[in-house]
């Protein structure tokens, strides 16, 4: 199926607009797109969440698995991560259409949280050193495409990570080296991934022309030529820069765009944790007082 | 599966704690004397469903619809260009299905690849079920592209998926003969049961889904792979398509309001 194409004349349209700071929508070059975020929507899953950033939609789930720890690192658990775009979200994924995008989009999400720039502490996960951990599969999928993927992509699953539980385990010692373990039911044990807080938040910036602008659509990602993926954590510290797109930059202005990024970053992270503090402080109130509790899903309306 | 004695609440060894632990031992009582399943619901009674249209922006058409536990999504595109170029025909549209299950929809996180036989298989079918139904003859040289996911999975996929993809395809404007609803139904203690769960589907109950076109009453879809007794056979499917009548009210009723929605956004 054809890549989504541009004419000249669109494209000099939207250069034009970003260069006079009025964007096809009206937006500013830095402001984002709507933005609706809903956490656990999936009972079978350890931790989900939804995102839908303008017209990007992406699911991610979040399973807690028991698995064998890696020989390098003896005393920790691990993180997988996995992003599937799903063929509804696009005419061109289409069988295997996708294969090259989820790829970029995995390894991109794997290099954000996996090692100690995640913040998160991972000698929490394991249960017994050399043996045994928790592994954390994420597996995000994007059921609709509308530009600024990766970035949606990110603040889904680090609001899923918020709502994700991790069983908790008591270790008996057998000695002579030997160990078992036991998982509680109790899902009221279940405690959170420790080190959540410290998780990075992607900013991308998309140069076009001179520019560079943020949350583009797909016509607009279509005009740029180079972008810039930063991950900065709430403390402000950059824990990832990748530049992508076929073109170059100038190492000025790519100094300005991670300044840019990550001055950006820091009330992001703080809205977007304080709403999901919010809504997860309502679900418990709902929940002590006995009042169902209802998520809605892709039922909740976003025209 | 291992109990520990003593204790009831804890599990021993490398267990992890899930409702799939339902097994080969344990004898949960699917019907009760009194007539009752595991959630509640009587022999003939239907999950509860919920469902949307229009939830996407790229799609020509999409509904997302919730049957109970099992969350199921649908998007059409088309008609449109066929992607190769040998497959087309030139008298009708070709139809193609993708089935997909989402790794964390199973208690158990399962990865399941696009060429699974399994979901290849339940793309076939419904290939096969909608493809009398569309009036392909109307797009020589196209395609109609129906992509199936699945969120969560409580029993009634086929059955879910082909609802799903009935109000999708109705969402995107592709003319089709009548409204195709499915539905399924199993023989519990020789007691026909409507539309199974997950945890009736794993304790080898025998399971049939049926879809069928309400207006004419005429069978698209039978699909059973489990031993039922012959005598058996006529009262369940009877039982199915009762339930494929009442699913059809009720997506009616999503469509209707969804088209007043409309109307009433573009007359406001």
């Amino acid at each position: 199926m054809p890549i989504p194409v541009i004419s000249p004349a669109e494209k000099s349209y939207i250069e034009q607009g970003v260069e006079t700071d009025c964007r096809a929508d009206g937006r500013g070059r830095l402001e984002y797109r709507h933005l609706v975020l809903e956490t656990g929507l999936l009972s079978q899953a350890s931790g989900s969440a939804r995102c839908r950033l303008g017209n990007s939609d992406v699911l991610v789930g979040i399973k807690v698995e028991i698995g064998e720890i890696e020989q390098d690192q003896p005393n920790q658990g691990r993180i997988s991560c996995n992003v599937e775009c799903s063929p509804s979200a696009s005419q061109q994924f289409e069988g295997r259409g996708a294969d090259d995008l989820n790829n970029t989009l995995t390894l991109a999400l794997e290099r954000l949280l996996s090692g100690p720039q995640s913040g998160l502490d991972l000698d929490k996960l394991c249960i017994i050193p050399g043996q045994q951990c928790w592994v954390i599969h994420i597996d995000a999928m994007v059921m609709d495409c509308a530009g600024n993927l990766f970035d949606c992509i990110v603040m889904t699953t680090r609001a899923a990570l918020f709502n994700t539980r991790i069983p908790k385990t008591e270790i008996q010692d057998l000695g002579d080296g030997e160990f078992e373990f036991e998982v509680m039911d109790d899902v009221e044990d279940a405690e959170a991934i420790a080190g959540w807080e410290n998780l990075p938040m992607s900013v991308t910036l998309y140069k076009i022309g001179e520019r560079y602008i943020l949350d583009p659509t797909i016509l607009e990602e279509l005009c740029s030529q180079v972008t810039l993926t930063v991950g900065v954590n709430k403390t402000g510290q950059v824990c990832g820069v990748q530049k992508g797109g076929s073109g170059s930059v100038d190492p000025s202005l790519l100094t300005e765009m991670i300044q840019t990024a990550t001055t950006l970053a820091g009330p992001l992270i703080q809205q977007l944790d304080a709403k999901l503090a919010e809504e997860e402080k309502n679900v418990l109130d709902k929940r002590r007082k006995g009042e169902p509790v209802q998520k809605l899903g892709f039922f909740a309306a976003v025209i | 599966m291992f109990v520990a004695i003593g204790s009831p609440k804890r599990l021993s060894l490398y267990t992890i704690s899930s409702s799939s632990h339902y097994g080969m031992d344990s004898r949960v009582e699917l019907l009760t004397p009194e007539g009752l399943r595991v959630d509640g619901r009587r022999a003939n009674e239907l999950r509860k469903i919920t469902a949307k249209t229009s939830v996407f922006s790229q799609s020509d058409g999409s509904a997302y619809i919730e049957q109970g536990n099992t969350k199921c999504l649908a998007a059409v595109y088309g008609p449109r260009e066929v992607r190769h170029r040998m497959q087309a025909l030139a008298d009708r549209a070709i139809i193609n299905v993708e089935f997909n299950v989402a790794p964390f929809s199973t208690s158990e996180r399962k990865k399941r690849s696009k060429n699974d036989k399994r979901s290849l298989e339940v793309a076939t079918f419904i290939r096969q079920t909608f493809e009398p139904v569309i009036l392909t003859s109307q797009f020589p040289r196209s395609q109609i592209d129906i992509y199936l996911q699945i969120f969560q999975h409580d029993g009634g996929l086929l059955q879910s998926c082909i609802n799903a993809a009935t109000l999708a395809l109705i969402d995107a404007g592709i003319p089709m003969l009548d409204y195709v609803c499915a539905c399924s139904a199993g023989c519990i203690d020789k007691v026909p049961v409507l539309d199974l769960n997950n945890l009736e589907e794993s304790a080898d109950t025998p399971e049939l889904t049926v879809a069928i076109l309400p207006r004419t009453g005429k069978v698209n879809l039978l699909e059973m792979e489990s031993r039922l007794h012959i005598e058996k056979l006529a009262s369940v499917t009877e039982l199915a398509t009762e339930g494929c009548m009442q699913i059809h009210k009720i997506l009616d009723d999503v469509v209707r309001k969804n088209t007043q929605h409309l109307k009433d956004r573009l007359t406001s």
